[in-house]
């Protein structure tokens, strides 16, 4: 392993300081005169088409500026999607349409000098519906005859719009009914896993305004600013070059600021109005209408040998993507294409999956993007054939799981919508995962011991994990670098820190590269005028897409100095040269010339120029993160109540370059799967109303409900990753259904089919198994 | 309707309606730092002392509490002077959007006035009302302990 | 956002005689504030005037004589912490008022507040019925007590018009009595969809007395009498317990909504019944 100065070492967030005392770095955090509030009208209705609608009171209420309806907005039909071009979301969205397909679907929006003007003329808007049978369940979406939601003939790129399927996949490797057939076992079950609400703490918010030369800017929370400038300038008809799109502070996204939901409103109103705008969604807007997770049914049939190894892998996915399709196909595509390759043994492998269109809340991406809703199917029967078989969870994983230098074909089969990139595995530790994890939760003297207390038995689960690392050949992003006087370096790069800490490792991976201190690097990010093109934060892409990027600026700024050194020092080899501790020093000659002398020299004095390099990275690489993951948990068999006890989450991402954000990314995560797994539920009404629209009734946890948490990091290094890094934002969310659906199995030996785990499902398993 | 209220020390007249709640006067002010969406005290974001004890502003009615100290998280340290809690959430990597930093802030501050040396338990029971969707909270419980020490060394 | 949009003024009265002048003036458009958290997230437009109970002097805790004297606007962080409560019922009942809701919130919620409002989503009154707490009702001149099953079985609404809740007495029960209190969340601070609380008394094995509460949201707090008659005079033993789970079951009254089926409902009422109980036979010398 390499010894590194300022990678692999926790230098303190750079904006937390400022997080901490409060400084104004949101969004929200700016006002201006004359600044219009954006409230919107939302349909009452699951399927219904607006026959009429009359805006004229509300229009002259007093303080309204403008509403916004289908009838004075422009017609431009896309994918609300922050993907790269062209999505592989299908356009089925207007900014404003006639045809409502959810409850919470937008009718209009009201601009008002004040919120509550804009709320009260809200009321005065007169609809016309004509309420349309709904479709709101997943299965029925697809019968022949069903309700039709997307009728417009505008739409391009869903399926099968007669069948309400968003997209369908069907992959083949080999041939599974050959392979199960020539199996010794063959298990097969079906878990369902929720719709479910990232809940941001900083909802979703714009503001937009015109700047000295009347173009539009705009400021707001999102992970995708590079997607939102194409996106708007497409909805609203302008040129890319008329729009700004600034991303300030972000209070947390996990996927659902992936989205251009408010930027289009707010921007077509200041482009009419010339004045600012702003739109903040409430709490209920937030659940209702910005993004969910992807409710889905997973089947999962394996076919084993007698010795263990899998013979063939079937999944069958079948999604619901809601009222509109935004990553309807790539989160399906994850489903199958973040699970299956981790166990590679199998030569017979078959992923199919249906996303189809409902009159419920629209589904986006979502931390994990599919693969948390495989992985629930797919380590539990995982553990259902090593029962079968008599292996232990942790044999039959190790002989199925891939290993450094084995590939998947699945790699290659299943891409993001598209064929993928084969992938061959340059770091993997999953093995020593495995063992590490397993002696943290004590896994030898209490697998399979029940220790019972009255009513409450303890048991212990685990699971294994991969995702990957930006989206191969797909994902870019670029970096800008200018030397200054003072040896400090102002880097510009479209990266998009959502609190994730990537502005603070970029400085480190720049520190390490120039032989400067973290301090010395001034970051700006993201602002679509200033600094280079970066696709945004998903996909776990930032430290590997994004911090790449950083990388190869540094490295040309490097070969940069030395150029000026050879000079200066008269010298022609640059392997000569070493850039440590702001100078640069010939071994040779013993020669040193400071990177301040170095700037001073080049800004003002001889051969002038600016030092600067912009560095971009694409990459065929989508190095895996690994991770195994341990929960002992209590259940108690008379109320069917699971307490999580401890979780223990073994992690390889590589080279940790800052362990204590990295630790703060895998608590962070798993702490949102185990309330995804215990407590967090869409509840509707037979209408198709989405009522636990608060945190009162949807339940995200708080101190008071986390286990204790065992994060163990597996150092390894990743050679196409910025100094041995890989991705792990996401990959943590995905354990805790499987691995507490398995430990509630080892316990109890029941399975609840349903997600979340809720006491009234546990205790039908129970009753059910007697 | 005016009233009345000291904030982080100052003495100041705020214009306000006579329903609304403080957290929107104190951000029509702008007091930015207090932040906050729920409406229902259910999220803790934008949590101020108010005499020294810690609420949700987004459900005290302002009028109520006219003549009132309050105190946001820039009555407790700067940037430039920061409280040892704000210096120990860095350190901890307590910090990660910074959404609800403020309020939990705030909530532990107001906790290690009454009980300098809090268990884990003392810690998650205070905490509980400030939803932080980024860390799991386990370097947050740290990073109060952590405070705790500073402060008992001294270090203000 | 602007949660009160109609209310025109605020009063803070010096006296409970002006706080209820000011009510019966106001044409039932005035609402008494006493942590005003109720009022704040469940708004309600027809709302014109708040009146603050901040200088009433009801903030109080004592420890009084056979007694202990909780002032209305006292919060259940006050409760809490009062010195009288530590070891009161063992601190059984100060821990089942520190589980509910959170911190911020519990700086906030009133114990009058709670009591004058009886709202489904009260955790404290099934605490304050198994206590069987006393209510105390001021016109600013006289203050009337009532037990609180008495106090919801009257017109609560005529009542309030003319009177204020200005506290609640809990008995200072000797150390024959066991206090036991169960909520069904579905994570810590949630507001409990089922809960319950006993108070029993027991002497030489014998349930001498006992009240036992109920609270199943949506539907308000009750007590469970007919628990109550089945358990009156019988010897606590480990089969009580189990028969009293049983008749829990068949015979407690639980509402359901969307959150938790009836069925449920009974079950987790007759589990927490029995394990209140054998609790209960732990902590018997």
């Amino acid at each position: 392993m390499k010894d590194f100065k300022h990678i692999g070492t926790s230098t303190d967030k750079i904006d937390a300081l400022s997080l901490a005392t409060g400084q104004s770095m949101f969004v929200d955090d700016i006002s201006f005169p004359n600044m219009l509030h954006v409230k919107f009208l939302y349909s009452s209705y699951a399927h219904a088409i607006i026959e009429d609608i009359d805006t004229t009171l509300a229009e002259k209420h007093p303080g309204v500026e403008m509403v916004l309806t289908y009838k004075n907005t422009s017609r431009v039909i896309h994918t609300t999607a922050g993907q790269g071009w062209p999505e592989p979301s299908p356009y089925d969205t207007y900014m404003f349409n006639k045809k409502m397909r959810y409850i919470g679907d937008r009718v209009a929006a009201v601009a008002a000098e004040t919120e509550e003007i804009a709320r009260e003329a809200l009321k005065l808007i007169k609809v016309q519906y004509k309420v349309l049978p709904a479709v709101l369940d997943m299965e029925d979406a697809m019968k022949d005859g069903a309700p039709i939601i997307h009728d417009e003939p505008e739409i391009k790129g869903a399926y099968d719009i007669k069948h309400n399927l968003a997209a369908h996949i069907l992959v083949k490797v080999g041939d599974v009914e050959k392979g199960f057939a020539e199996s010794d076992v063959v298990v097969e079950d079906t878990f369902e896993v929720p719709y479910a609400q990232h809940c941001p703490i900083e909802p979703h918010v714009t503001i937009t305004y015109l700047d000295e030369y009347g173009r539009i800017v705009i400021r707001t929370s999102t992970q995708v600013p590079f997607h939102v400038r194409r996106i708007v300038a497409q909805v609203l008809d302008i040129p890319v070059q008329k729009i700004r799109v600034i991303k300030p502070r972000i209070g947390g996204g996990f996927g659902v600021k992936q989205e251009i939901i408010l930027e289009d409103v707010c921007a077509y109103i200041t482009m009419k109005t010339g004045k600012p705008a702003r739109a903040l969604f409430t709490r209920e807007e937030e659940f209702v209408s910005s993004r969910t997770r992807h409710q889905m049914k997973v089947n999962v049939k394996i076919g084993a040998k007698k010795d263990g190894i899998f013979n063939a892998i079937r999944m069958y996915v079948l999604s619901n993507t809601g009222a509109y399709g935004t990553h309807a196909l790539t989160v399906a595509s994850n489903a199958g294409s973040k699970t299956l390759p981790l166990y590679n043994k199998a030569p017979n492998v078959e992923y199919i999956a249906d996303v189809v269109y409902t009159n419920l809340p629209i589904a986006g991406a979502y931390r994990g993007y599919g693969a948390t809703q495989g992985y629930a199917c797919l380590e539990q029967v995982v553990d259902e054939v090593a029962h079968k078989l008599e292996l232990t969870p942790l044999e039959i994983r190790k002989k199925n799981h891939i290993k450094s230098g084995e590939t998947s074909p699945i790699f290659r089969a299943l891409g993001e919508g598209r064929e993928g990139v084969t992938q061959y595995m340059q770091s993997c530790a999953l093995d020593e995962l495995i063992e590490k994890g397993a002696k943290e939760i004590g896994w030898f003297e209490k697998y399979g011991k029940k220790t019972r207390n009255g009513s409450k038995v303890r048991g212990i689960g685990m699971s294994i994990h991969m995702q990957g690392s930006g989206i191969p050949l797909v994902d870019m992003g670029a970096a800008t670098l200018k030397m200054n006087e003072d040896a400090s370096f102002n880097l510009m790069y479209g990266g998009t820190d959502l609190g994730t800490g990537l502005d603070t490792i970029v400085t480190q991976i720049v520190a390490e590269t120039l032989g400067i201190k973290p301090e010395q690097v001034i970051v700006y990010a993201a602002d679509t005028d200033l600094t280079p093109f970066d696709v945004g934060a998903y996909a776990s892409s930032g430290t590997f897409i994004s911090g790449g990027a950083v990388l190869r600026a540094a490295m040309k700024i490097r070969e940069q100095i030395f150029e000026v050194a050879k000079e200066i020092f008269g010298e022609y080899d640059e392997r000569d040269f070493v850039l440590e501790d702001g100078k640069v020093t010939s071994k040779k000659t013993g020669k040193s010339v400071t990177l301040s002398e170095i700037a001073y020299q080049t800004l003002y004095v001889k051969n002038q120029h600016q030092i600067a390099a912009t560095g971009s990275m694409v990459s065929p690489y989508s190095p895996p993160p690994f991770a195994a993951h341990f929960v002992e948990i209590e259940v108690d068999e008379e109320t069917g109540i699971i307490t999580p006890i401890k979780y223990v989450t073994a992690v390889d991402c590589g080279t940790p370059l800052n362990p204590e954000l990295v630790r703060g990314q895998i608590i962070g995560a798993l702490v949102n799967g185990l309330s995804y797994a215990l407590s967090e539920e869409y509840k509707f009404t037979d209408s198709g109303r989405m009522v636990s629209s608060n945190f009162m009734e949807y339940r995200i946890p708080s101190t008071r409900d986390i286990p204790e948490i065992v994060p163990i990091v597996v150092r390894t290094y990743e050679p196409t990753g910025p100094y041995g890094a890989k991705s792990v934002a996401e990959i943590n969310i995905n354990g805790p259904i499987p691995a507490i659906g398995n430990a509630l199995y080892d316990a109890l030996g029941v399975r609840v089919h349903k997600v979340p785990y809720i006491p009234e499902r546990v205790l039908e398993a129970i009753r059910s198994k007697k | 309707m005016k009233v009345c209220y000291s904030v982080n020390g100052k003495k100041k007249e705020f214009e306000i309606k006579a329903g609304e709640v403080l957290l929107d006067v104190l951000r029509r002010n702008g007091y930015f730092e207090v932040k906050g969406n729920c409406y229902m005290g259910t999220c803790g974001a934008c949590t101020v002392l108010i005499d020294g004890l810690p609420y949700t502003s987004c459900t005290m009615l302002a009028a109520k509490v006219d003549g009132s100290e309050i105190t946001t998280i820039k009555g407790i340290g700067t940037l430039q002077k920061p409280h040892p809690l704000q210096k120990a959430f860095v350190e901890k990597g307590a910090v990660q959007c910074g959404f609800c930093t403020p309020g939990i802030i705030l909530v532990a501050y107001a906790l290690l006035k009454n009980n300098p040396d809090p268990t884990d338990d003392d810690i998650k029971k205070m905490l509980d009302g400030n939803l932080c969707r980024c860390t799991g909270y386990v370097q947050q419980i740290e990073a109060v302990k952590l405070a705790a020490k500073m402060l008992k060394k001294g270090d203000e | 956002m602007l949660k009160l949009k109609n209310v025109k003024s605020c009063f803070t009265p010096n006296s409970i005689q002006e706080a209820i002048d000011i009510h019966k003036k106001s044409g039932g458009k005035a609402v008494f504030v006493g942590g005003g958290l109720d009022i704040t997230v469940f708004p309600n437009p027809a709302i014109e005037q708040l009146i603050f109970l901040d200088k009433l002097g009801l903030t109080y805790i004592r420890d009084d004589v056979g007694n202990i004297k909780i002032g209305a606007t006292a919060t259940i962080t006050d409760v809490t912490k009062a010195p009288v409560m530590q070891n009161y019922l063992k601190g059984k009942v100060k821990i089942a008022l520190t589980e509910l809701a959170s911190e911020l919130l519990r700086n906030q919620i009133t114990m009058g507040g709670s009591i004058a409002r009886h709202h489904f989503y009260s955790d404290i009154l099934p605490v304050i019925y198994a206590l069987r707490g006393k209510i105390m009702v001021s016109d600013g001149e006289l203050v009337e007590e009532f037990f609180v099953d008495d106090f919801y079985r009257n017109d609560l609404k005529v009542l309030m018009e003319t009177h204020i809740v200005v506290g609640v007495h809990l008995n200072k029960y000797d150390d024959s009595f066991q206090f036991g209190s169960k909520r069904f969340v579905r994570n810590a601070t949630d507001i409990a969809l089922l809960n319950m609380a006993i108070l029993a008394q027991i002497e030489e094995d014998i349930i001498k007395d006992v009240s036992i509460s109920v609270g199943s949201r949506p539907g308000p707090a009750y007590r469970f009498e007919q628990g109550e008659a089945f358990l009156r005079g019988k010897k606590l033993t480990k089969e009580l317990a189990e028969d009293f789970e049983s008749f829990t079951k068949s015979n407690v009254d639980v509402t359901k909504d969307m959150h938790l089926c009836k069925e449920y409902r009974q079950h987790i009422a007759s589990i927490y019944a029995k394990e209140m109980l054998l609790d209960f036979i732990g902590g018997v010398r």
